[in-house]
C-alpha cells in the first residue's frame, strides 16, 4: 500500500481508535477510584447525542474555528501517515492546536478566556518538544517520513531513551492529564469549571472530542515512531504509557501553569536536549 | 531600456521626486506628487526584472562611461558635516566622533594614494538577490510612501502638537528608497559604503520625526550604532584596499574567505549586525517604534534593516565554513531566541511586532552565517515573506492606532466587531507571519533540516534554539489573535469607525495582503525561478531542488494561509451576535460584559493576556541577551582579525 492510502485510513480510523481508547481510559479511571464506570462505547453515544443538541455561541467565528481545529487535527496525523516530512507536521500539529485556544479566547467571556490563555501556556509548554523530537528521529534514521522511519533497521528509543522520558511527560500535557491539564479537564474528579470549552455547546463540543480523538491517535503514531520495529510494538508501548497516564491522572492534582510551563521546558532542555546533543557529539 | 540605464534610475528617479517633494508645500500637490513618484519607482522597478529576464548576473558601470571620481568622496564629506552639524546642535558628542573618524580613514586612504582605482565596468553587480531587494524596495516602498498620506493626516489630526514637517518627511522616504537601491546594487564597496550610511542618516531623521526629548534620543541612538557599523565598514575597506581586486564585492564573497580576506569580512559582517538590528545593537530598533508607522513599515520591511542582512547574504558564500561564519549564525540565532521571549511580556503591539521582525532577521543572519546553498535559500525567502507581511502588519496596526488612539494589545479587543474590514487584512498579514505554513515556517522546516547535518555541538544548538524560539513566536501572535477575534455588541459610533480610513490607507493595505497570497499561493515559481537558481549560482552548487511539495501538502498549506482571513470575511458578512449569556460560575450576567459581584452589586468583566508574568522577566532577558550576543560578537570579530586558518 502506497503512503497515501495509510493517510486516508487515519482519517477514517482515527476517531475511532481514539474514542475507543477514551472509554477503556473512563471505565479504568472509574474501577481506580471505585465505581464501575460507563460502557466502553459512552463516549460516541456522549459526541452522538452533543451533535444532536443545540449549540449557543457568544461569537459566530467559534463555530468555524472549531471546525478548523478537527480538520487540520485530522489533516496532520493524515500528512504524518501519508508520507509528508516529519519536521513539517510539527508545525500543522501546532496551527491545529493553536486553533482551539483561539476559538475559546474569542468567546471573550472569563472562563472561556482563562482556559484559552492557559491553553496557549501548555501549547508553548509542549511545542518545543515535539520540534526536538521529530528533528532527533530524523537525526537517528536519516530518514524524514513516516514510512521510511519504519523501514529503518535502528530500533529509535533505544537511541532516545531522553526524547522517550520526555514523551511521557509531554504526552500528559496533549492527552489532558493531571497535573497538566490546566486548561481542560476531562474527568469529573478533576474540577467542575474546565475553562477552555465552558462557552461551548452541543455540536461545537462535539468537534472539541473529535479533534481529542484525532490528537490520541496521533501521539499513538508517535509513539509508533520511537518503537519502530513494528506498529503493534509501537501500539504496546502506547498501551503502557497510557495506563501510566491514567495512574498519574488519578493520583495527582493539577498544578500552576508557572510549574507546567517550568518543568516541562526543563524536561525538554534536560532530557530531550541531552538526548540531541549527545547525538550530535557522537556524529550520529 | 538597457539594465544599466534602468538601474541608474531606480536610483536618481527616487532621488528627484524627493527632491521635488521638498519644494511642495501645497498638500494635494505633494500627495499627487507621492503618488505619480510611487508608481514610476514600482514601474521601474518592475522593468528592471523584466529586461534582467532570467540571467545569472551582470556587471556594469555608470552610464554613458561616466566614472565616479571625486563624487564619492564629496558626498561622503556632505554627510558628515550633516552629521557633526545637527549633533553638536543637540549636544551630542559619539555621532561627529564616529562620523569624523570614517572620513579620515577615507581622506587618508585618497590622499596616500592607497585607494585603487575603481574597474568603471564592474561598479554595479547585479543579480537574482539585486533583484529580489529591488523588488522588495521598488514595490513595498512606494506603497507605504502612499500609505503615509493618510496616515500622517490622521496622525496629525490626532497629536496636533507634534513639529515634524510632512515636507520632510515625504522627502525623506524617497530619498531612503533611492539609497537602497544604490545600496543593493553597489559592487564597488566605497560606493556601497555611502548608500549605507545615506540609509543611516534617513532612518536616524526619520526617527527623530516628532522632536520631542524622547525621539530624539533614540534617534541618535540608532545613529551612533549604525555609524559605529559604518565604521567597521569603513575599516573593512582599509584592510580590502591594499589588495588585487579588494574593493570588488563580487570578487571578495566568490568563494570561502582565504586567510587574507577573513578580518574584512568579520568586520563586514559586523557592520551587516548592527544594520539589521541584531544583539546587542537591537535596542535602536525598539526605540525607532516611536516615530509614526510609515517609518516603522518601511525600517522594517523594505529599507534598513534589510540592508543589514542583505550584506550578510552576499557575505555568506565567503563566510561558508568559517569560525567566523559559525560566530555570526550564533549571535542571530540566539538574538532570535532572545527576542522572542522578550515578545511574549510585551503589551505594546509595535513592539511586539519590532521583537518579532529582530527575529526574522536573527533567523537570516543565523541562515547567512552558516552558509549552505539551502539556508541561502531560507534565509532569500524569508526576506521576500517577511518584507510583504510585516509591512502589512505595521501599516494596519498604523491604521488601527490613529483610530482607536491606542498601541497597547489590551486594547484591540474585539476589533474584529469594531473594524471586520481592517481586522481581516490584519489577519492575512499575522496568516503570513507565522500561522501559514508557508513562507517564514517553510524556511524555518529548511533551517531545522540544515542544521540536522551541521556537526558537533553547534548543531546541537542550533536545533535547539529554533525549538523553543519558533514555538515562542505561536505563543505572542496566539495572544494577538485572541484580542483581535474576541467579539462584542458595538455602538453605532464604534461601528462608523472604519469608515473613516482614508483610500490611500485601503488601497495600499489590500494591496500588500493581495502580495501576501499571492507570494504564498507562487512560492513553488518563486522558488524555482528567482531564489533556487539564485542560492545555486551563489554556491556553485550543483543542481537540486529547494522545496518540493506533494498536492496534499499544497492543500494544507494553503488552506492554512487563507483559514483565518476566510473566517473573519465570513463572520463580517454574518455578523450575527449571540447576546448569550456567558457562563460566570451561576453569577447572573449580562452582554455588556457585566457580571454580578460576590458581594452584591455588578462588575464590569475585563479579561487580560499573560504575560507571564514571574516566569519571565522582559528587561532581565533583553539584557543577558544583549551581554551573550555582545560576547560572541566580540569574539567574531577577534576571530576573524586574530586567528589565521
Amino acid at each position: 500500500m502506497t503512503p497515501a492510502i495509510y493517510g486516508l485510513l487515519f482519517l477514517g480510523l482515527a476517531p475511532v481508535f481514539g474514542g475507543l481508547v477514551a472509554g477503556v481510559d473512563r471505565r479504568v479511571s472509574a474501577r481506580m477510584q471505585g465505581r464501575v464506570g460507563p460502557p466502553l462505547l459512552q463516549p460516541f453515544y456522549d459526541v452522538g447525542k452533543l451533535l444532536q443538541k443545540q449549540s449557543r455561541q457568544l461569537n459566530p467565528i467559534m463555530e468555524p474555528m472549531l471546525v478548523g481545529h478537527l480538520i487540520f487535527m485530522a489533516a496532520t496525523g493524515a500528512l504524518l501517515l501519508g508520507g509528508t516530512d516529519l519536521i513539517f507536521t510539527t508545525f500543522v500539529f501546532a496551527l491545529a492546536a493553536l486553533l482551539l485556544a483561539l476559538a475559546a479566547g474569542s468567546a471573550n467571556s472569563p472562563y472561556s478566556f482563562t482556559g484559552a490563555e492557559r491553553e496557549l501556556v501548555v501549547l508553548l509548554a509542549a511545542e518545543p518538544f515535539f520540534i526536538l523530537m521529530m528533528a532527533a528521529v530524523c537525526k537517528v534514521t536519516g530518514a524524514n517520513t513516516f514510512e521510511a522511519v519504519l523501514a529503518s533497521s535502528q530500533l529509535v528509543a533505544v537511541q532516545l531513551p531522553g526524547v522517550l522520558l520526555a514523551f511521557l511527560l509531554v504526552a500528559t500535557i496533549k492527552l489532558r492529564k493531571s497535573p497538566f491539564d490546566i486548561s481542560i479537564s476531562h474527568h469529573p474528579h478533576q474540577e467542575l469549571v474546565s475553562g477552555l470549552t465552558s462557552d461551548m455547546s452541543g455540536r461545537l463540543l462535539a468537534y472539541v472530542e473529535l479533534a481529542h480523538w484525532y490528537e490520541t491517535a496521533l501521539l499513538c503514531a508517535f509513539m509508533v515512531l520511537l518503537f519502530n520495529w513494528s506498529v503493534a510494538l509501537g501500539l504496546a508501548a502506547f498501551g503502557v504509557a497510557y495506563a501510566l497516564e491514567i495512574l498519574l491522572d488519578n493520583s495527582t492534582s493539577r498544578i500552576k501553569w508557572q510549574l507546567v510551563l517550568r518543568s516541562t521546558w526543563v524536561a525538554t532542555l534536560v532530557f530531550s536536549g541531552g538526548n540531541v546533543l549527545a547525538l550530535f557529539v557522537l556524529g550520529r | 531600456m538597457s539594465l544599466p540605464s534602468l538601474v541608474a534610475t531606480l536610483v536618481a528617479l527616487p532621488a528627484i521626486v524627493g527632491a521635488i517633494l521638498i519644494l511642495i508645500s501645497g498638500t494635494s500637490l505633494r500627495n499627487a506628487v507621492v503618488v505619480v513618484g510611487g508608481l514610476l519607482v514600482a514601474a521601474t522597478a518592475v522593468a528592471t526584472m523584466i529586461v534582467f529576464g532570467n540571467g545569472d548576473e551582470v556587471f556594469f558601470g555608470l552610464p554613458g562611461g561616466l566614472e565616479p571620481g571625486q563624487a564619492l568622496l564629496a558626498v561622503e564629506i556632505a554627510l558628515t558635516a550633516f552629521v557633526v552639524v545637527i549633533s553638536l546642535k543637540h549636544r551630542r558628542f559619539m555621532a561627529p566622533i564616529l562620523a569624523l573618524t570614517q572620513l579620515g580613514i577615507t581622506v587618508w586612504l585618497e590622499l596616500a594614494g592607497r585607494m585603487p582605482e575603481p574597474d568603471p565596468s564592474r561598479l554595479f553587480w547585479f543579480d537574482r538577490l539585486s533583484l529580489v531587494m529591488v523588488l522588495v524596495v521598488g514595490i513595498i516602498g512606494p506603497l507605504i510612501c502612499v500609505n503615509a498620506i493618510g496616515y500622517m493626516r490622521a496622525y496629525h489630526r490626532a497629536s496636533p502638537m507634534i513639529q515634524g514637517r510632512r515636507t520632510v518627511f515625504f522627502s525623506l522616504l524617497f530619498a531612503f528608497l533611492a539609497g537602497m537601491f544604490g545600496l543593493v546594487v553597489s559592487n564597488y564597496l566605497p560606493m556601497m559604503l555611502v548608500f549605507w550610511e545615506i540609509t543611516t542618516i534617513c532612518s536616524f531623521l526619520l526617527i527623530g520625526y516628532t522632536r520631542t526629548e524622547e525621539t530624539i534620543g533614540y534617534a541618535f541612538r540608532a545613529l551612533n550604532m549604525n555609524l559605529l557599523g559604518g565604521l567597521g565598514f569603513g575599516i573593512a575597506i582599509v584592510l580590502l584596499s591594499g589588495q588585487t581586486d579588494g574593493l570588488d564585492l563580487a570578487r571578495v564573497t566568490h568563494g570561502p574567505a582565504g586567510a587574507a580576506l577573513l578580518p574584512a569580512i568579520a568586520l563586514l559582517a559586523f557592520a551587516g549586525i548592527t544594520k539589521s538590528a541584531q544583539m546587542p545593537f537591537s535596542s535602536w530598533l525598539i526605540g525607532a517604534m516611536y516615530a509614526p508607522s510609515p517609518t516603522s513599515a518601511l525600517l522594517h520591511s523594505s529599507t534598513m534593516v534589510k540592508a543589514g542582512v542583505f550584506l550578510l547574504l552576499r557575505l555568506s558564500p565567503a563566510m561558508s565554513g568559517s569560525t567566523v561564519g559559525y560566530l555570526v549564525a550564533f549571535v542571530g540565532l540566539l538574538t532570535f531566541l532572545f527576542v522572542s521571549l522578550v515578545a511574549v511580556t510585551e503589551q505594546n503591539t509595535k513592539k511586539v511586532l519590532a521583537y518579532s521582525t529582530i527575529g526574522s532577521l536573527g533567523l537570516i543572519v543565523g541562515c547567512a552565517g552558516i552558509g549552505t546553498p539551502e539556508l541561502a535559500w531560507a534565509g532569500v525567502m524569508i526576506i521576500i515573506f517577511h518584507a510583504l507581511a510585516k509591512g502589512l502588519l505595521f501599516l494596519v496596526v498604523g491604521t488601527i492606532e490613529n483610530r482607536l488612539y491606542t498601541k497597547n494589545m489590551e486594547n484591540f479587543d474585539a476589533l474584529m466587531s469594531l473594524m471586520p474590514r481592517i481586522s481581516t487584512l490584519f489577519l492575512v498579514g499575522i496568516a503570513g507571519m507565522f500561522v501559514a505554513p508557508f513562507g517564514i515556517v517553510i524556511a524555518k522546516w529548511t533551517a531545522i533540516r540544515a542544521f540536522l547535518l551541521v556537526p558537533g555541538a553547534a548543531g546541537a544548538a542550533m536545533v535547539l534554539i529554533l525549538a523553543f524560539g519558533s514555538s515562542l513566536t505561536i505563543f505572542y501572535w496566539g495572544k494577538l489573535l485572541i484580542k483581535v477575534l474576541s467579539a462584542r455588541k458595538v455602538t453605532a459610533y464604534e461601528r462608523s469607525i472604519e469608515s473613516r480610513v482614508s483610500r490611500y490607507e485601503w488601497s495600499t493595505e489590500i494591496a500588500m495582503a493581495i502580495g501576501v497570497i499571492g507570494v504564498a499561493a507562487f512560492v513553488g515559481l518563486i522558488s524555482d525561478r528567482l531564489v533556487g537558481p539564485y542560492a545555486l549560482f551563489a554556491f556553485s552548487a550543483a543542481p537540486r531542488t529547494f522545496l518540493a511539495l506533494d498536492p496534499a501538502t499544497l492543500a494544507v498549506l494553503m488552506a492554512a494561509m487563507l483559514f483565518l482571513p476566510l473566517v473573519a470575511l465570513w463572520v463580517w458578512r454574518h455578523p450575527v451576535y449571540d447576546h448569550a449569556d456567558f457562563y460566570a460560575g451561576g453569577r447572573s450576567t449580562s452582554p455588556g460584559h457585566v457580571m454580578g459581584a460576590a458581594l452584591g452589586g455588578i462588575k464590569k468583566v475585563t479579561l487580560r493576556n499573560y504575560y507571564l508574568d514571574g516566569v519571565l522577566d522582559g528587561p532581565l532577558v533583553f539584557r543577558v541577551g544583549t551581554l551573550a550576543c555582545g560576547g560572541i560578537l566580540v569574539a567574531m570579530v577577534t576571530v576573524g582579525m586574530v586567528v589565521r586558518p
